[in-house]
């Protein structure tokens, strides 16, 4: 090959090195294979050389054009190339998300409040919520006559199944079953013929029951309040004053200050001989404590929910707002 | 109950300022819900629990708080009364009334103006003044839990009869009503006609007015258990059967006669009078009852060592009288504590003085582990349901009456004999009635793209006695996957995203077609098996469920018998094969009416070697190209051995098998 040609081709190069646009590309093209371009012309030389040059110098000239048209082809892919690789994306379109759902408020504020009990080792039990009048009232020292009944407004469903009013039957179906010692907690459904903005004919219950050896009201307190102090995530002012329970004996009831105002949480004792005695549990061997509490009122203290109807609505709106919590 | 704290202060003088008298009120049980200033005075509102009838009164409060303020109680002036000749009683029922006084005024001016102490004392505790003679009662019944009732002598004939009422007697009341009595209404009567329903309210016929002349004061101590039953029956709660049900003292009516009789005297001119008593010897139980109770049991019940003399000098303040003997103290009980029966109650009297926030608390968290814990399985596919975007909803156990008639058989239902309302008068024999109305309530708050659960129970009632409660899971989708994403990357949700989701949780569930549900429409159901055996259903709801709901918008259904299933338990390594997978792809040609489940079983039953894998991965529908009835059907086979590396051939003599199979059983044509 002429020594012409092979200067063109790595002039070629260099000028196709330095480009980095289509339209640069476009341009070297035209200067080297356009109408007028430069090896356009050279074909254009051809006639005027001897035949037996000319047909010489063709076949390099043809190579020349090949290898020209190669490499510019070539640099043209390589743009596109970097340039497909370099394309822009718009992060902030919409993610392919299907989101988490959330559980129930209810259902967080039993599970914070069953697992921090279960690490003082207390085990979950559940029970049917359809009972009858022994587990329900009188096996926990509540006779018929007895006015603490008119603190159980009773759903029945026939002369003697009624609704639970509270988880106490479980304890008293778990006392039956099982031999002391005993640490559990009930979490569940009960039901009160009540209704206003601040009781709900269903509402959650969980109770806890510890019988062993040498229990004593300083158990139950340790217990309580370093529960509402975990629950809470902080210390509260917490106070215990007397109350009344029929099957608990002291009996107390533990009120927490929340925004200047005592609120009572929940209601506990030393568990009441009698319904030991109802269980078959030796009082002289065993003594325990009782404490129930609503889960309702726990979860409206702790997020900030002011209308207990929200519960049972079940809006998405609301539900969706407790998402990520467990 | 109200209790004015000027009045108080007449039996504890140095009561302190009243934020900290708030406290030790509440710290002994008495809570406080309120205190206003009114004038001169403060009125202090507690909530008295039920077992502390003894407190229904000024004085009962102040012997409580006296423990407190070292200040024993005495009582307000009185006149002793005399044995009397003359006698008003015929005959006194000992059941109903234990122990009954009367005191007979022959002469008395009514229209004495009532002292203003008195009248604003009772306007503060929230009772009318009504006129003398009643004033009075009410206020004596305030100082010390005494309910008393005045007859108007001249309209009273003859004696004084407590007994139970004939059968359909009548008594016009003070409230303006007129009852019905009942055989077992307790009364009291004069020799004609009922005047009373005992210790509940008196008869109008009779009543007192500023223009009585002479008066019959009955105070009286009522078996509690009889007032409350009489009450409760005819819904009636007054101060007076307030006061008897839950049990006043005893060995206060004869007293208390006095107490009124000094006050009339210093007030009004007062003729002559006389007075009657009537009592068993064993008025109730707890009168002159004694416990024993080893002291060691303070503080083995209580944790904290607490003084004898503390104990003793508590105990006697509060009226009891306790006695240091060999087998331990024996304290006897005052008449005014029904509530006293055990070593315990005793305890409670001295823990709420000594004060409940003075123990100091002990954290126990030693674990027993007797009793496994059952609520994790239920937790698990909630958390897997929550992780798949559905929302727990929880709703209440009750649905309206006639909800479920469609789809419970009536004889299954369980209906609340004493609803709250008519739309809570069924308790829920399936879940679908609690999830649609869930959807529906939302749909109408245009919240359209749904997914969500509820973990709950369904009630059944089988045979007359038994009762069925079911755990149950439950759930619906609607809408989209995702609102929130680019229209091209949404889609509506299908039933099979539904089956998705429950597969992804319990990856061994198989759904078989046509389930036979009869709230499921019949163009979509399945029934849900785990090891052959049904644990649940899905499909869309039946059309009459979409009206009853109205709801337009399209919903899947899903229910789960949690108790059937059995989680995913113990697993066990298994080796893995490290020779290739292959895979193989097999196009068929069926007719439409073979599922693909048949497919898929025809193939798993026959076990073929080295197949580790089928799934159906593409299906296709074309009349033009495929012709009437038929679907093209492509199948996906995975082979892996796990001693060597397969060879095509050994992998072609099954797949030949497999056609063979195919053809045989379901009439394939092989298109690829």
């Amino acid at each position: 090959m002429p020594k012409n040609y092979t200067s063109l081709i790595s002039e070629l190069r260099g000028k196709l090195k330095e480009c980095s646009s289509p339209h640069d590309i476009a341009n070297i093209k035209a200067y080297y294979l356009g109408k007028t371009g430069i090896i356009t012309n050279e074909f254009a030389k051809l006639k005027d050389v001897n035949l037996e040059e000319r047909k010489e110098l063709g076949k390099s000239l043809n190579i020349l054009k090949n290898q020209a048209q190669k490499l510019i082809s070539l640099k043209l892919d390589n743009i596109q190339k970097t340039k497909e690789n370099n394309r822009f994306v718009d992060v902030t379109l919409p993610g392919k998300n299907i989101s988490m759902g959330s559980r129930h408020p209810i259902s967080i504020t039993i599970n914070k409040i069953t697992s921090i009990l279960s690490n003082y080792g207390f085990a979950s039990v559940s029970g049917i919520e359809i009972e009858d009048e022994f587990h329900n009232f009188e096996a926990l020292n509540i006779p018929e006559t007895h006015p603490a009944r008119d603190m159980h407004d009773t759903f029945y469903v026939s002369d003697n199944k009624l609704l639970r009013t509270h988880t106490s039957s479980v304890q008293i179906r778990s006392m039956l079953s099982n031999k002391a010692p005993l640490k559990i907690m009930t979490p569940g459904k009960v039901y009160r013929c009540d209704s206003d903005p601040t009781h709900s004919p269903m509402f959650h219950q969980i109770e806890g029951l510890y019988i062993d050896k040498d229990v004593n009201f300083c158990h139950l307190k340790g217990v309580l309040i370093n529960f509402i102090k975990e629950f809470f995530g902080k210390d509260m002012e917490i106070r215990f004053r007397p109350s009344y329970f029929p099957f608990t004996e002291p009996s107390a009831e533990l009120d927490i200050k929340f925004k200047g105002k005592w609120l009572e949480v929940l209601g506990c004792g030393m568990v009441h001989p009698n319904v030991l005695s109802n269980v078959k549990i030796n009082t002289k061997q065993y003594s325990g404590f009782a404490f129930g509490l609503g889960v309702e009122r726990l979860a409206m203290l702790k997020y900030d929910i002011v209308d207990l109807r929200m519960f049972y609505e079940n809006d998405i709106s609301f539900l969706s707002q407790f998402r990520g919590l467990k | 109950m109200k209790v004015s704290l000027n009045w108080l202060k007449e039996y504890v003088p140095n009561i302190k300022k009243n934020d900290i008298f708030t406290e030790e009120l509440t710290s002994l049980g008495l809570e406080v819900s309120s205190i206003v200033k009114v004038k001169k005075d403060t009125i202090i509102d507690i909530d008295m629990t039920p077992n502390r009838a003894d407190c229904l009164s000024v004085m009962g409060i102040a012997r409580d708080i006296s423990p407190i303020y070292k200040k024993k109680i005495t009582l307000p002036k009185y006149i002793k009364f005399i044995k009397s000749k003359e006698n008003i009683f015929s005959n006194i029922d000992k059941n109903i009334a234990p122990s009954y006084s009367a005191l007979v005024i022959k002469n008395i001016d009514n229209s004495v103006v009532t002292p203003l102490f008195i009248k604003q004392r009772l306007e503060a505790c929230g009772l009318k003044k009504i006129n003398f003679i009643v004033d009075v009662l009410n206020y004596v019944m305030l100082e010390n839990g005494q309910p008393m009732h005045a007859f108007d002598n001249e309209k009273f004939t003859g004696n004084i009869n407590v007994r139970y009422a004939k059968k359909n007697e009548k008594l016009n009341a003070l409230d303006g009503q007129s009852y019905t009595l009942r055989a077992d209404t307790p009364i009291i009567s004069d020799d004609k006609k009922p005047q009373a329903i005992a210790g509940v309210i008196g008869s109008a016929d009779s009543s007192v007015s500023i223009n009585t002349k002479s008066v019959i004061i009955e105070s009286a101590y009522f078996t509690p258990n009889i007032i409350r039953k009489s009450s409760k029956f005819f819904r009636l709660q007054t101060d007076a059967s307030y006061r008897f049900e839950r049990g006043v003292d005893p060995l206060l009516n004869e007293y208390s006669l006095g107490r009124v009789l000094a006050i009339l005297k210093e007030y009004a001119n007062i003729g002559d009078y006389f007075f009657n008593h009537s009592s068993t010897s064993k008025i109730a139980k707890h009168i002159n009852k004694s416990i024993v109770i080893n002291p060691g049991l303070f503080e083995s019940s209580l944790g904290v060592k607490i003084s004898d003399n503390f104990i003793v000098q508590t105990l006697k303040y509060l009226g009891f009288n306790p006695e240091k003997k060999k087998m331990g103290l024996k304290i006897t009980v005052p008449s005014h504590r029904f509530d006293i029966a055990i070593p315990e109650d005793l305890v409670e009297e001295v823990a709420r003085v000594y004060g409940y926030n003075n123990f100091t608390p002990i954290l126990t968290s030693n674990s027993l582990n007797t009793i496994g814990n059952i609520l994790n399985k239920t937790d698990y596919y909630s958390d897997s349901l929550v992780a798949r975007g559905y929302n727990e909803v929880i709703s209440f156990s009750f649905i309206p009456r006639g909800d479920q008639e469609s789809h419970v058989s009536k004889s299954k239902i369980i209906s609340i004999m004493n609803p709250i309302s008519e739309d809570k008068a069924e308790l829920r024999g399936s879940m679908i009635n609690s999830i649609l109305n869930t959807c529906s309530y939302n749909f109408s708050r245009k919240n359209l793209n749904l997914k969500i659960f509820e973990s709950g129970k369904t009630y059944i009632k089988h045979s007359d006695k038994k009762i069925i409660e079911e755990n149950i899971l439950a759930g619906a989708i609607s809408g989209v996957n995702s609102e929130a994403n680019l229209k091209n990357d949404q889609s509506e949700l299908s039933v099979f995203d539904l089956k998705g989701d429950l597969l992804s949780m319990l990856p061994n569930l198989s759904f078989e077609a046509h389930a036979g549900v009869n709230y499921l429409g019949k163009s979509c159901q399945a029934v849900i098996k785990q090891n052959n055996k049904i644990v649940g259903y899905c499909g869309e709801p039946g059309k009459s469920l979409y009206t009853q709901y109205s709801i337009k918008n399209t919903i899947f259904y899903f229910e789960l018998m949690i108790d059937k299933i059995i989680g995913i338990e113990d697993v066990k390594y298994k080796k893995i094969s490290i020779f290739p997978k292959i895979k193989r792809d097999l196009t068929i040609l069926v007719d439409d009416n073979i599922l693909s489940n048949d497919i898929i079983d025809a193939v798993e039953r026959k076990s073929f070697n080295y197949m580790i894998n089928i799934k159906i991965s593409d299906i296709f529908y074309n009349k033009a190209e495929l012709g009437m009835g038929k679907k093209s059907m492509t199948i996906e086979f995975m082979f892996q051995d796990k001693l060597s590396t397969l060879t095509d051939k050994q992998i072609n003599d099954e797949m030949e098998k497999i056609i063979g199979l195919l053809k045989s059983k379901h009439e394939a044509i092989i298109r690829i």
